[in-house]
């Protein structure tokens, strides 16, 4: 619902000073984002010109770094292996923790309180890299994409959180819905998950971002460069300038450093904030039965 | 589970169902009322048995001297060892000091502005305005802390950086942030707020969403101006929101922030900006990064479990809401 | 309330179960052998598990084979040989064997947690290039094969590549040779350099003197060398380069001014009576002092302790430094000197001699030679993969392997002009020549078979006309930085770091850095302090081992 009246002078204080501190926030995300941009397209024969970086004329842009990166042979299968590890991922992940986090939302359910010691116990010691490594490995999913997919499938962060919302939900909906005969599966599948679009969509983001930027399981688990996803890629062209001593060849030299890193930031960037304000969409105000109460 | 389990007298005419029935305790039987749960209980939790549980015995070698042609099991058995190394090494309470001090900063200062955001957001008029400072706000999140080196030393270089410039203008000397022990602690937290507060938002933001409208109007018309209206109705409405995510960052108090420090720290800061898994980083070359690095491991568990107790107990009696 | 009560039981019997499950589980553990120690001493020699070797098959039928290799890219960024690659279907036909190609990630620590990863789970591939300090736990650990027995199996290889008795020493260990000693970094491919214009331009000649240096260094950095108006030029720019023992204080680009003071490298290696840290000298603190004074007349870029290489780099393309120490191909070939060539036509690197300190010294730098070193699996080893791979690698090393895995297909990629050299002339496709990016990806494992001779050198580093007009010899810098004075310091590369080697090298390093910053004053009383730190942290312990092991190894007398 939009508030479009300004009813008296405590409004106008209110939104004053609201909207003022809005504004002071966007101007300062949006000036080192322009910096960065502003770095993604600086051309090769760029000499400081005492505005910090913040300004570069528009006919001196270049997209050389982009178009380097695009062009780089194994760009594409790179974004390919990244969306099957993301898709694939975040449709485990949101299964399985709207599954548990659904089962840890009724406060009847004997055994509630020991399953959430369970999973707050390894959230806590964490068993750390190698650990995780040789079980995977024994697993035999080393150089397989779910190595990449599995390990993280449950945060424990999210499902605490989609727990909250669940709980929030009116009893009255529930018990409704079972006096009519549905079982536990029927009640989550026609009734609570349509009322929980936000916040299924929120932690769908959450697990897709976490997946998409993923770099250091694929570095590890993957042998097959075939398999690599984009962030290995990208890593690899950025830190490759720090230890190729005896570069002589011609990759990636037509446009500074800074600027395939900052293209690298902005192409990774892109889908993921393209997603957003599709979302965005199902926030809307007072969506009562999606929400946390009291 | 302390339900007593009753049996009660059945007459010998009763049909055999209500015999049986009657014969199951009540956990039994609510247990059975929610079979289904149970059973779509068991992918997530033998997900936590394979990937967690399994590599927590695997971690057992934080007491071992690991060998890996021996295997987990079999290598030898040095007890508490490796944590004696950490405990004692030269720069122990240095790495906890700062580890707790940064990552204290953060949340103390990175909770309440991402909750003022979000009411912020929540409360202006101009929807359009919303979106944007929204969409803004998460972009850094996506940024990466070697690409934000770069904006850094754009920002605060002492020779030719933007603040820099500023306060020379005014007649100042330069500061040089990243490279002092004085500036170095407030350049990590401010830099850590000003990347993640915005995604940190969208689910303040998305816990707001939910808030009845209606209790709202009824508190206008009450008389509440807005100011009470948000302590009273949009504060309590997220209250569990903000309990469970602080709970859970504090229970990982000891992660600093291993990504951006790496990238940002140097020679001159090591003393205010050296972290524990910085120091685990540099140490682990020397030991396959194993049994070291999971000792400590295991030592932060330790540490989190203790701050989640106390924390869950303070939380019921000031916010009325728990983690578990 | 009940509730709460309630956790609480829950989780103090958990609590007791756990200390109960600790006490049953320590009791019951496998019981140490006799020879272990209870306490992992600080480690020089490591305890050597001899694997019981299998005896290679006689050679009368050669069985094919599976060889999983880990290789470092010769370009990480580009992409791996293609799946029709020429040399799989050679290496497949001739030789019977299947070589499945693994490029390691761009970054050291990466690659190094994966080979921890893959060694803590008993999987290691059959041949990977290895960085020295994690080759050296595996050798300890039992993980990694002699080699000695193969050696004989691929005489050309030998001959060629391990051949040299000190690059041999860097990969022995108890008298075997754990790891083929492949030809690492070339010596003396960093040196000092100054920029000519801008000496020409305020009529100043090149600094031969630290004292020189300081007065250059101050007019490039006040009176406006490039002549744009602006105060944006600094007399000499550096960063915090390297990392472990050796690299330890404020790194190798800094190194000239201590060999300006007779002090370059972090041990006296003259002989063995003088063995012992290069910090105990008074010289030592001198040249931290000259560096100091660097930092306090603001001749020297100040955001040097925080850059990273590339940053570096981009700030002298960009014309802000006027003298540094760096490498000859990162300097001048055709690709990394493109962009300041195209800011600065009229820019120009000279070599500049070492300046001499106040008794005469110079050193350009350290010399410590290195290898690339590619370990074999000891479960390669006992599958029988030996031979199979010294089939391989052997056929790397004569002459159809060179070529095709250094510069791709001659006729295709490349030619051979009358004197043996690489050309580019007369291929029948100019975009298929080896230097293109496109070809990138044949070359990827050049890097185990180039041995730097000059015919290999000059093709890959070929003079050029830039943009500018200016004709550019990459090779030239090369051959003026062997000219000039260096430091032998190879023994230190096989010096194993101590137990405590991350704090050992913290303190060293920071204190370095606080001295030279200002941030600690730098007087006799706070040196001999620093001192006595590096005692507390077992200076004296790291000099004893570390002559004892450069004793046993010749590198001392």
């Amino acid at each position: 619902m939009m508030r479009t009246h300004i009813k008296s002078w405590d409004n106008l204080i209110f939104q004053a000073v609201v909207n003022g501190f809005l504004l002071t926030i966007l101007i300062a995300i949006t000036i080192p984002i322009w910096r960065v941009f502003m770095m993604s397209i600086t051309p090769l024969s760029w000499k400081d010109n005492g505005t910090f970086g913040l300004w570069i004329p528009p006919w001196q842009w270049s997209f050389e770094a982009y178009r380097e990166l695009f062009k780089h042979p194994a760009f594409a299968q790179a974004t390919y292996n990244s969306a099957i590890i993301t898709l694939g991922g975040t449709l485990i992940s949101i299964v399985l923790t709207t599954a548990l986090a659904y089962v840890l939302s009724n406060p009847k359910l004997p055994g509630r309180k020991a399953m959430m010691m369970f999973i707050l116990v390894p959230f806590l010691f964490q068993a750390g890299l190698i650990p995780t490594y040789m079980v995977v490995q024994k697993l035999g999913l080393v150089n397989n994409l779910f190595a990449i997919m599995l390990p993280g499938a449950i945060g424990v962060t999210n499902t605490f959180v989609m727990k909250g919302f669940f709980e929030g939900l009116p009893e009255e909906l529930e018990e409704a819905a079972r006096l009519d005969g549905a079982n536990d599966l029927q009640v989550l599948w026609h009734v609570i998950l349509p009322l929980s679009k936000p916040i299924l969509l929120t932690i769908s983001l959450f697990y897709a971002v976490a997946l998409w930027n993923e770099f250091f399981s694929p570095i590890l688990y993957l042998n097959d460069n075939k398999l690599m996803p984009l962030p290995v890629l990208l890593r690899n062209i950025l830190l490759a300038a720090n230890i190729n001593e005896y570069i002589e060849s011609d990759a990636f030299s037509n446009a500074p450093i800074q600027a395939f890193k900052a293209a690298s930031v902005f192409i990774t960037m892109l889908p993921m904030v393209a997603i957003y304000p599709w979302i965005q969409r199902y926030f809307t105000k007072g969506t009562l039965l999606g929400g946390v109460k009291e | 589970m302390k339900e007593i389990i009753v049996r009660q007298a059945v007459p010998r005419n009763a049909s055999r169902l209500v015999e049986m029935k009657q014969h199951i305790s009540p956990v039994l039987k609510t247990m059975v009322k929610y079979r289904w749960l149970y059973l779509m209980a068991v992918p997530p939790l033998a997900y936590f048995v394979i990937f967690h549980y399994l590599p927590l015995w695997n971690a057992q070698i934080a007491f071992k001297n690991f060998k890996p042609l021996l295997g987990v099991w079999q290598s030898p058995w040095i007890g508490f060892q490796h944590f004696i190394t950490f405990f004692k090494s030269f720069y122990f309470t240095q790495l906890i000091s700062n580890t707790v001090i940064i990552s204290m900063l953060k949340l103390v200062f990175g909770i309440p502005l991402a909750i003022v955001l979000a009411l912020a957001l929540y409360e202006t008029s101009f929807k359009r305005f919303q979106v944007l400072v929204q969409t803004s706000a998460y972009l850094p999140h996506f940024l990466s802390w070697v690409i934000m080196l770069g904006v850094l030393l754009m920002m605060l270089s002492p020779a030719d950086g933007l603040i820099n410039a500023v306060i020379k203008s005014m007649g100042g000397k330069p500061i040089a942030f990243l490279t002092s022990p004085d500036w170095f602690r407030t350049v990590v937290v401010f830099s850590d707020i000003w990347k993640e507060t915005g995604w940190a938002t969208i689910l303040y933001l998305a816990a707001l969403m939910g808030i009845d409208t209606t209790l709202y109007e009824a508190a206008q018309v009450d008389g509440a101006n807005r100011l009470q209206r948000i302590w009273h109705i949009s504060l309590p409405g997220i209250m569990p929101v903000i309990v469970i995510l602080t709970m859970l960052r504090l229970g990982h108090i000891l992660n600093a922030g291993f990504n951006q420090i790496f990238v940002l720290y140097s020679l001159p800061v090591y003393s205010v900006g050296d972290i524990i898994d910085t120091w685990v980083y540099r140490s682990g070359i020397l030991d396959f990064q194993l049994s070291l690095a999971t000792a400590v491991g295991l030592f932060k568990g330790v540490i989190g479990l203790v701050l989640i107790l106390v924390a869950n107990r303070v939380a019921k009696k000031v916010a009325g809401s728990t983690l578990y | 309330m009940k509730e709460r009560l309630k956790m609480k039981k829950v989780f103090s019997k958990l609590f007791l179960l756990a200390v109960c499950l600790t006490m049953v589980l320590s009791a019951c553990a496998p019981k140490p052998t006799p020879t272990a120690t209870a306490t992992p001493a600080p480690v020089t020699q490591p305890p050597v598990v001899v694997p019981t070797a299998t005896q290679p098959p006689a050679p009368t039928e050669i069985a094919p084979a599976d060889i999983e290799l880990w290789a470092s890219g010769r370009v990480t960024e580009a992409a791996p040989p293609p799946d029709d690659w020429i040399a799989y279907t050679k290496i497949k036909d001739e030789l019977k064997v299947n070589l499945k190609l693994v490029l390691l990630p761009s970054t050291q620590s990466d690659q190094d947690t994966k080979i921890n990863a893959a060694a803590a789970s008993n999987s290691l591939p059959d041949v990977f290039f290895v960085s020295r300090d994690t080759w050296f736990k595996l050798v300890g650990a039992g993980l990694i094969a002699k080699v000695d027995d193969l050696l004989p199996l691929m005489p050309v290889r030998t001959a060629s590549h391990y051949s040299d008795p000190d690059r041999n020493r860097l990969v022995t260990v108890d008298g075997a040779m754990y790891g083929l000693p492949d030809p690492g970094a070339m010596p003396m491919t960093d040196g000092l350099v100054i920029r000519q214009d801008w000496l020409d331009k305020l009529g100043l000649k090149a600094p031969t003197t630290t004292d020189e240096f300081l007065t250059v260094a101050k007019a490039f950095t006040n009176d406006d060398p490039d002549g744009n108006g602006k105060k944006d030029t600094y007399g000499f720019c550096a960063f915090v380069d390297g990392s472990g023992l050796t690299a330890m204080g404020v790194g190798p680009r800094f190194d000239w001014i201590y060999g300006a003071f007779g002090v370059a490298g972090i041990f006296d290696l003259s002989s063995a009576a003088n063995f012992g840290l290069n910090v105990r000298k008074d010289a030592y603190m001198q040249a931290t002092q000259f560096i100091r004074t660097l930092n306090e007349e603001g001749v020297i870029d100040p955001d040097w302790p925080t850059l990273k290489k590339d940053e570096f780099r981009a700030r002298w393309k960009q014309g802000s430094c006027g003298m540094m120490h760096e490498n000859f191909a990162a300097l001048s070939t055709q690709s990394n000197y493109k962009a300041f060539d195209e800011n600065f036509p009229n820019g120009f690197w000279s070599v500049l001699v070492p300046p001499k300190g106040p008794n005469g010294d110079s050193a350009d730098g350290t010399v410590i030679l290195s290898a690339r070193i590619y370990a074999i699996s000891q479960r390669a080893i006992d599958a029988g993969k030996g031979p199979a791979i010294a089939r391989l690698l052997e056929w790397m090393a004569n002459d159809e392997g060179y070529y095709l895995l250094g510069f791709g297909e001659k006729g295709v990629n490349y030619n051979l002009d009358a004197n043996g050299n690489i050309t580019l002339d007369g291929l029948p496709d100019p975009a298929k020549a080896w230097t293109k990016a496109e070809m990138q990806p044949l070359t990827q494992l050049a890097n185990m078979v180039y041995i730097f001779t000059p015919v290999e050198l000059n093709a890959r580093y070929p003079s050029y006309t830039a943009a500018s007009g200016r004709q550019m010899d990459p090779l030239s810098y090369y051959t003026s930085f062997t000219k000039q004075p260096y430091t032998q310091a190879t023994g230190s590369a096989i010096v194993n770091p101590p137990s405590n080697a991350a704090d050992f090298t913290r303190f060293y390093s920071e204190n370095i850095a606080k001295f030279v910053l200002g941030q600690e004053p730098l007087n006799a009383d706070t040196w001999a302090a620093f001192i006595t730190g590096l005692d507390g942290l077992g200076a004296k312990d790291l000099e004893t081992n570390a002559k004892q092991t450069l004793m046993s190894a010749g590198f001392l007398e």
